[in-house]
């Protein structure tokens, strides 16, 4: 069943079936811009953290790496809490919408840039941050220069941080509603074909995630070839 | 004058590792900070270039109180460059990093295209303009980080250890630099060495630094070794008026050039003459010439042939009351005695 399932999804894939085509695209969608701003906000904060000295800054990072952990379901309720019709911002009616989905998916991978950008950060050699102070860098320039160096390990963070939220499933679900051709993503629409026994569209939807995944990866690797020896 | 430090300490962890009460530095010279490794000298660069904060202190830069706020230190770190005992640069070409102190200066890109030629030209490396600097030598990396630091034109230049880790070649360029750099362009220089040598060479001040304090600013105890026999791991330098020091020293380096042998006065235990047992190992006999009070110790002057420093505590000196005149014997143990 399994190979008869993989080859009719390979026709599917061939022929650019529509109905994969607007899953895919919904997908896409929604992961990029709530990866892109992840990194928006997630990686300012590394920056500020890591270069700041205050009061709880080690708790602040466990708590971070705490909520690595966090259940997209969690996510979920918590989103549904604040913005279903009853609640404090049920007016803007954005449950089921691909915005409520890029809210909770922000939730779910803002800590997972945060980390990774402070461990890459944490890892780089101190001297490059002094260096850029004697040469007469203010703060902001100084982080640019670790920006820089660091640039593997940012794009390493960010990658991962895409690659949670394109497969997750609980924040689309109970977020998005699964809505045919409006808020339907590869893993809702994969478990969604699972539940009704239709195993051909899920297995099709099932290669392109993992085909997707691999190509970032594979583009990663020959743009670090390219560029650079440093290796993350 | 440029730098003036005044009750300044540095505390890691609990630990005193900088404590100089009062310092001055004058504009325009060279300064050789000289210490073993964990004496402090890196700290004390750092503080000096607005790179750290001293935990208690003053320090007074060019007659100005440093304040440690941000938006006041980028001023004054704009006028002191440090260049690290292991320069790091950046990822990227040469003149890119030459490039960055300009560009953070919002100097014109004309202009910095030729600033970068000349300070290559100065370090002599302006065939490496495009080259790569991760790929460089450590001599190499030196000069770039060097003429990097040049190029912003600062009035204080900072080395810790210059010429730690180059070859032959590399140190002389480098010394070479330090010294047209200070009378050329009048800049400030304060180095780290372990090299009496170098210091003596090029600077016309010396500070010397151990376990976190500036000892004598001149260079007690430090005398210049005539030669130096090796008997089967025990090393016996002669002095001038043949005064003869023993120790024990593995892989001391003889053809390292000029040496100099230093004493460290608290490690010297001054005994009357009636008092000593079996004077049998190494000891020197001289005459007391100077007794001086100090804070918490008594400084001894004993003419042993070279005039050596004692420092004792009070209770030391009241129970042993060395006279002026008097003859007295010096023991000395191997962790006083070390080699430049």
């Amino acid at each position: 069943m399994l190979i008869d399932s993989f080859r009719s999804a390979l026709l599917l894939l061939f022929t650019l079936n529509h109905d994969m085509l607007v899953v895919v695209g919904c997908s896409l969608r929604v992961s990029s811009l709530s990866t892109l701003l992840a990194a928006v906000i997630g990686l300012p904060l590394a920056f500020i953290i890591a270069f700041t000295s205050f009061r709880g800054k080690r708790l602040t990072i466990t708590c971070l790496n705490t909520l690595l952990a966090l259940p997209t379901v969690v996510i979920g309720l918590v989103v549904y809490s604040f913005i279903s019709r009853r609640s404090i911002f049920g007016s803007f009616e954005l449950m089921y919408t691909q915005t409520a989905m890029i809210i909770g998916q922000i939730i779910l991978i803002v800590p997972v840039v945060t980390t990774l950008t402070i461990a890459a950060i944490n890892r780089i050699d101190k001297r490059y941050r002094m260096t850029a102070l004697t040469l007469g860098a203010n703060r902001l320039q100084m982080a640019w220069v670790i920006f820089k160096e660091t640039r593997y390990g940012v794009i390493a963070a960010v990658i991962a941080a895409f690659g949670r939220v394109i497969a997750e499933i609980g924040i689309s679900m109970m977020l998005g509603g699964n809505a045919k051709g409006f808020t339907r993503t590869m893993t809702t629409a994969m478990a969604l074909e699972y539940d009704k026994g239709e195993f051909v569209f899920a297995v099709a939807l099932g290669i392109v995630l993992m085909a997707l995944a691999f190509a970032i990866n594979l583009l990663f690797h020959l743009f670090q070839g390219r560029t650079g020896s440093d290796v993350i | 004058m440029l730098y003036e430090l005044e009750e300044v300490t540095k505390v890691y962890k609990g630990r005193t590792v900088l404590d100089i009460p009062a310092l001055s530095v004058q504009s325009e010279q060279i300064y050789s900070l000289i210490g073993p490794n964990g004496a402090g000298k890196t700290t004390l660069l750092n503080l000096l270039a607005f790179l750290d904060t001293p935990s208690s202190g003053v320090i007074r830069f060019c007659s100005r109180q440093v304040r440690y706020a941000e938006k006041l230190l980028l001023p004054m770190r704009r006028r002191v460059v440090l260049v690290d005992q292991y320069p790091i640069l950046f990822t990227g070409s040469v003149w890119k990093n030459l490039d960055f102190g300009l560009k953070i200066r919002k100097i014109e890109k004309k202009k910095r295209k030729e600033l970068i030629k000349e300070a290559l030209e100065l370090v002599g490396m302006q065939d490496f303009f495009a080259a790569e600097a991760h790929k460089l030598s450590g001599g190499e990396t030196k000069r770039v980080a060097l003429a990097r630091a040049l190029i912003v034109d600062p009035e204080v230049l900072l080395c810790d250890e210059p010429t730690a880790n180059v070859d032959v070649e590399n140190l002389e360029i480098i010394l070479d630099i330090l010294e047209r750099i200070n009378r050329d362009w009048k800049i400030s220089i304060i180095f780290a060495t372990h090299s009496l040598s170098q210091a003596q060479r090029l600077a016309s001040h010396t500070l010397i630094l151990k376990n976190g304090r500036l000892t004598n600013q001149a260079q007690e105890n430090v005398f210049p070794v005539i030669s130096c026999e090796d008997r089967g791991g025990l090393w016996v330098c002669t002095l001038q008026n043949d005064v003869r020091i023993r120790f024990t020293s593995e892989g001391l380096d003889m053809d390292s050039g000029r040496m100099h042998l230093y004493l460290d006065p608290e490690r010297i235990v001054l005994r009357k003459k009636e008092m000593v047992g079996d004077p049998s190992f190494n000891f020197l006999s001289g005459r007391i010439i100077m007794t001086a009070a100090e804070n918490e110790r008594v400084r001894v002057r004993v003419n042993v042939g070279v005039p050596v420093t004692v420092f004792m505590t009070h209770a030391d000196y009241k129970a042993t009351l060395p006279m002026i005149g008097e003859d007295v014997h010096l023991h000395l143990d191997d962790k006083a005695v070390s080699i430049f």
